[in-house]
């Protein structure tokens, strides 16, 4: 049996991609924010044995994000459908009917309904829906992840924009125009974990 | 699975949030002027935003005395 989870840990399943950029930042800068650890799959280092590296990370976080907005078929014929972000929602699916206590997932989505089509098995999960923008993943965090005191949206996103506005710094520093790279997602988090030291969520409560 | 949850776990600390991320002192002080830069941009949109009626009151008060 693995050790318990840490409380405060959220995996993070989705796409890397740059239309998914946006939403990338807002989902760190938002758990960070709700003082929330995230943990992602660029943490865990190339290797035969990946798969088992995913599920022992999934199994130190207490809760999983699965945002399946990018699940779908490019335009190009040789163009295919993602499936490790399902792959990965399986795993956490069953991690968690093995062990209710240690693990809660949730399923993310742009629009409503739109899960119904892509994976109808999971009918009756309800779906945290972010419409696709940033507002929506912080203001669908806060409500997902919920927790005494958290910052507002407006003062989460404020947060947001001022991590977005040194992008291009970190990039620099790191030698690197990849936003997915681990050392820029380890700079976005230290950013604001730091701008969550410097002005506390328990005082931006409104 | 629920849509929402409240989370009752003790937060952690920065200190220990970075340690969960393994963020090191090297990468903190190598951030340190980008987050400068940041936290000013942060203290003008806070007082802007937690205080709007404080630079009218300023104003009241230096009329009065």
């Amino acid at each position: 049996m693995p050790p318990l989870p840490d409380p405060n840990a959220v995996f993070l399943n989705i796409p890397y991609d740059e239309e998914f950029s946006r939403l990338y930042v807002a989902y760190i800068v938002g758990l960070t924010q709700l003082s929330l650890v995230p943990h992602l799959t660029t943490e865990i280092p190339g290797g035969d044995r990946r798969l088992s590296k995913i599920f022992k990370l999934i199994q130190s976080c207490r809760y999983s994000i699965h945002d399946l907005s990018r699940v779908e078929v490019g335009a190009a014929p040789t163009d295919v459908p993602r499936f490790n972000m399902p792959l990965e929602l399986g795993m956490a699916v069953t991690w968690q009917s093995l062990h209710p206590g240690r693990h809660t997932w949730f399923v993310w989505e742009s629009e409503p309904y739109r899960l119904q089509r892509s994976a109808s098995d999971l009918n009756g999960t309800d779906v945290n829906i972010h419409h696709g923008t940033p507002e929506g993943v912080l203001a669908e965090l806060r409500n997902a992840l919920g927790r005494d005191h958290p910052p507002s949206v407006p003062q989460m996103q404020t947060v947001y924009d001022l991590v977005n506005s040194a992008l291009n710094s970190i990039f620099l520093r790191n030698g690197t125009s990849n936003l997915y790279d681990r050392s820029v997602f380890l700079d976005l988090c230290s950013l604001s974990v730091s701008l969550g030291a410097f002005f506390p969520a328990s005082k931006l409560a409104v | 699975m629920p849509k929402s949850v409240h989370i009752t776990a003790r937060r952690p600390t920065f200190e220990e949030m970075e340690k969960s991320l393994h963020i090191s002192k090297a990468r903190k002080r190598a951030l340190q002027n980008i987050l400068d830069e940041l936290k000013t941009k942060l203290s003008t949109r806070v007082e802007a935003n937690l205080s709007p009626v404080e630079p009218e009151t300023r104003r009241k008060r230096a009329s009065a005395a």
